[in-house]
């Protein structure tokens, strides 16, 4: 470690970032950047970064932060008037052309033009120029829409098809005043790592068509959570719009899964936590059919039917948490009944050398080590032949089985389904509403082992309990019956 | 001829000064074979390069032998090294390296392998400005030449020494003659200046170490090894030695490129050896060393052509490529002229220096065309402090930003005259209607 000072405070800097990052890591104002990305390979050509360096006996300079590297004694002055100077010039060339169009602009309120501008700006422009007019809605694919207009071109971009997701598609075209980002021959993006692109642009370049007009940023909620598309469990934030909708998912930095990436699959996958096909409360078969029962005549008739004798089978989704995992291994225990979790056909062509492990199981190591065995999806309907009672527990569950699989079921079978949705079923006795994954807390253990917590980011609809409850009251009923008998 | 003693332009006028026979004849060669047989150690030349106090040519004045000096000892650093020939010629109003390459190709090759022996160099790129054709082929045959010759690839006259030299076409932008655009460029990229550090002798053409030297530069260095450092110092100033090629360009009589010691007065260029303003007429304004250096008033003609006087004097000697304006020259028209210039070749990775060079350009053609105001003088010149020095990754920014300080130094009236007149007072004031057409085209 380097020792340096920043802002009169002595403290150890690592050699091998630059300084902008000692800043960041120490310095109690930030320094601002564009450029700058701590994924990336520095460029320097925001210039956004100056910060004031003394070295030894020499005048102090104002510098580049990210493109400056520690070296011992530096003495650093983020504040310095020389380093705001230059900042304030600098913002002032940046917003000479910006069509400050913030009023009807995705990223007004997440963006580091406004912010910057408040923090180190002056206030007033002094062109009278006419800006500079440019493709505003120009779309690179099926995902990003590029406006070259607000554009401050500091390639953050281009290095992240470069730097990280190893393929080159972006490239800063033109010179000069002329320069805009595009694609190599106006083709289409191409690849699962897009979305990324609009989260590390500083501006409003780049947005998502998906989120497009869909939120003021300042109007979501953002909840840390885990991403359940593979098994490497991204770390998101789930960004909900009144309490309800979802609008957006987005990488939240994890050093030891995704750092500050994620893919397109698991990004756009959030339509499911809108989904208005969801099972609410309790269903218990009768003369009409399924008919609306309460909670506790579900969990009561469950109980009864895990009480009997005969072949039950409990088999989970593999969206299961860890906590459910350890009620459902509990009611197992309690009745003698098989387990296993249903494990999806793998995403072959999802899968990469990047985040993408193409197992769509979350939490396939946790239940592994929960002792549950994984079922495949298509040989689910083989294992439940000669089955008395058949719990399906968890979000989609029934989805992956298949709905046409549970509408073959025999009806010797008494099927219980605990799922977001319902589906027609003769064999289907009793149903009744579990949350989805934005809707609980609990842990998934991703493929390397790293747990990855949920959170609630919107509340479950009115009539769905906590699964964990529902596995606990089912619990108890049997334990209470189990002592009656005793 | 010149009243001084003259060398590098010695051969330049002898019929096919371009072969190897006729250089042979004049002295060519003779400081390779005597670095190479004559059992000087590559740290020798460096340090009689360093003791002739040559400074480079390229618009710097970087002193040469230091620079050579940075190279790493490849005893300690075995990487691949190389030199890279800046041949690019951009900078406006400078034409000095192409009388060089055109009439003596050999001097630049003899300067190439001195320089690459003293800094153990296997390998030279030469980056050709891309409309030199001419000067490209002509540096191609003598390489040819000189190849055929023994002088150029293995085992050069018998000494053991190995030397290759590529050449290499720009494609036409000013910002490739930048020493690390120019790296950038060579190796197949665009031409985006580097940050620096790290600097070309640590990290330079492929990340390995390279010098980059002007043309002019290496065409010095045979003489000083043939003819010694006193010799070099005795012309020339004390901290400027040598000669230097100055071009001196527009409303002069006989327009051109001379050698001449460093350290003359700028007055005595024109008068003497440019033969004056044409058609009688007045000195108004002058560039002392290409358009970056920006104007000067003619009460400063009298200013002596050396890297520190020109410093002294808030200016600099740059390519020493002087442009002389009359009295019927409009400095605000000029402007224009440069600042598109500058906005044109401006690389666009820098913030001030992508939207600095367009803004001073638009601020110039509106002030030239009757829709300037009197606060876009002041604006002026606070966009240049913005822009440098030292605030971008290269020189660019304060190419544009050194020349609108200097009208705004020295020709403040005549901008403000701009303004009242509602355009340019040499072509009749009101300028307004038809510049707002232009503006709006424009726009």
């Amino acid at each position: 470690m380097t020792k340096i000072t920043i802002n009169g405070r002595e403290v150890e800097a690592d050699p091998k970032r630059p300084l902008i990052a000692a800043c960041h890591e120490h310095a109690e104002e930030l320094v601002p950047m564009y450029c700058y990305h701590p994924g990336l390979t520095p460029v320097g050509s925001c210039r956004i970064c100056q910060v004031e360096v003394k070295m030894g006996e020499m005048p102090p300079r104002v510098v580049v932060a990210c493109r400056t590297p520690v070296s011992e004694g530096m003495v650093v002055n983020t504040e310095a008037p020389g380093a705001h100077d230059a900042r304030r010039q600098c913002l002032e060339f940046l917003l000479k052309n910006h069509p400050l169009d913030c009023p009807i602009c995705d990223k007004a309120g997440e963006c580091d033009l406004q912010d910057y501008s408040f923090s180190e700006g002056q206030g007033e422009g002094r062109s009278v120029e006419p800006r500079r007019k440019l493709e505003k809605r120009k779309s690179l694919g099926d995902t990003i829409l590029l406006d070259q207009e607000r554009c401050i071109l500091c390639s953050r971009c281009v290095r992240f098809y470069e730097d990280v997701a190893k393929q080159p598609q972006l490239t800063v075209a033109g010179l000069g005043s002329r320069s805009v980002i595009s694609t190599f021959a106006d083709r289409p993006l191409h690849g699962n790592y897009q979305g990324n692109i609009a989260d590390i642009c500083p501006v409003g370049a780049l947005t998502l068509k998906k989120f497009r007009f869909q939120a003021r940023v300042w109007n979501l909620d953002k909840h840390p959570s885990t991403c359940g598309e593979c098994s490497r469990g991204c770390s998101i934030s789930i960004e909900v719009l009144r309490r309800r909708e979802v609008k957006r998912v987005r990488p939240r930095y994890d050093k030891d899964k995704n750092k500050w990436w994620m893919c397109d699959h698991g990004r756009f996958a959030f339509d499911r936590f809108n989904a208005d096909d969801r099972l609410v409360g309790g269903f218990l078969r009768g003369a009409q059919g399924l008919e609306p029962k309460s909670l506790e005549r579900v969990f009561d008739d469950l109980a009864e039917n895990l009480r009997r004798k005969g072949e039950h089978v409990l088999l989970v989704s593999p969206w299961l948490t860890v906590e459910e995992g350890e009620l459902v291994r509990d009611l197992a225990q309690a009745t003698g009944a098989t387990t296993r979790f249903v494990s999806p056909a793998a995403d072959t062509d999802l899968r990469d050398d990047f985040l993408h492990t193409g197992d769509p199981c979350p939490n396939r190591r946790g239940l592994t080590e929960l002792g549950f065995e994984a079922v495949e999806a298509a040989d689910v309907s083989t294992m439940l032949a000669g089955a008395t009672c058949v719990v399906l527990v968890g979000e989609s569950v029934g989805e992956l089985v298949t709905p046409e699989a549970l509408a073959a079921l025999p009806r010797s079978i008494r099927l219980f389904l605990l799922d977001t949705r319902a589906y027609a079923a003769p064999a289907l006795r009793g149903a009744l509403g579990v949350p989805d994954a934005s809707e609980r807390t609990g842990t998934w253990i991703n493929v390397d082992g790293h747990p990855g917590r949920l959170a609630i980011a919107k509340a479950a609809p009115d009539g769905v309990p906590p699964l964990e409850r529902s596995l606990r009251a089912v619990q108890e009923r049997l334990d209470a019956g189990a002592e009656v008998r005793a | 001829m010149s009243k001084y003693e003259t060398y590098l332009l010695n051969r330049s006028g002898l019929a096919d000064s371009h072969t190897l026979d006729v250089y042979r004849e004049n002295e060519g060669y003779q400081a390779l074979e005597k670095v190479l047989k004559g059992g000087f150690t590559p740290g020798q030349v460096i340090q009689l390069v360093k003791d002739s106090g040559l400074r480079g040519r390229g618009g710097a004045g970087f002193p040469t032998g230091l620079k050579w000096s940075f190279m790493p000892d490849p005893e300690k650093d075995k990487r691949s090294r190389y030199l890279a020939v800046n041949a690019d010629e951009s900078e406006p109003g400078t034409c000095k390296d192409r009388v060089l390459m055109d009439e003596d190709p050999h001097g630049l090759i003899e300067g190439i392998l001195i320089a690459c022996y003293a800094m153990r160099v296997g390998a030279a790129y030469i980056y050709v400005r891309g409309e030199y054709r001419h000067s490209y082929d002509r540096v191609a045959a003598a390489i040819d030449e000189a190849r055929r010759a023994g002088l150029v690839g293995k085992d050069i006259l018998g000494s053991g020494f190995d030397c290759e030299i590529w050449m290499h076409k720009g494609a036409g932008a000013y910002i490739c003659g930048e020493e690390t655009g120019l790296m950038e460029s060579l190796e197949g990229k665009r031409g985006h200046p580097r940050p620096k550090p790290p600097f070309p002798a640590g990290f330079g053409l492929w990340g390995q170490p390279t010098t980059v030297n002007n043309v002019e530069t290496l065409q010095n260095v045979p003489y000083v090894i043939l003819r010694g450092a006193d010799w070099f110092k005795s012309m020339g100033t004390e901290k400027s030695p040598g000669n230097i090629l100055v071009g001196i360009s527009g409303h002069v009589v006989r327009p051109g490129v001379y050698e001449l010691p460093l350290g003359l007065s700028a007055k005595e260029i024109l008068d003497d050896f440019a033969g004056g303003i044409w058609k009688g007429r007045q000195l108004k304004a002058w560039i002392p060393g290409g358009s970056s250096t920006g104007f000067l008033p003619a009460s400063m003609i009298g200013v002596a052509m050396d890297h520190d006087s020109l410093k002294e004097a808030g200016s600099m000697l740059g390519t020493a490529a002087m442009m002389m304006l009359d009295e019927t020259a409009c400095t605000v028209r000029s402007m224009e002229v440069i600042s598109r210039f500058y906005e044109h070749e401006s690389c666009g990775q820098c913030s001030q220096c992508r939207e600095g060079t367009e803004w001073l350009h638009q601020i110039f053609r509106r002030l030239e065309h009757g829709q300037g105001r009197l606060e876009d003088v002041e604006l002026l010149s606070s966009l240049a402090s913005g822009m440098a020095p030292g605030k971008t990754i290269c020189a660019l920014a304060d190419a544009a930003a050194i020349p609108t300080h200097a009208i705004v130094k020295h020709f403040r009236d005549e901008m403000e005259a701009h303004v009242t007149h509602k355009g340019c007072p040499l072509r009749g004031g009101d300028d307004s209607t038809s510049a707002r057409k232009q503006v709006e085209v424009n726009a």
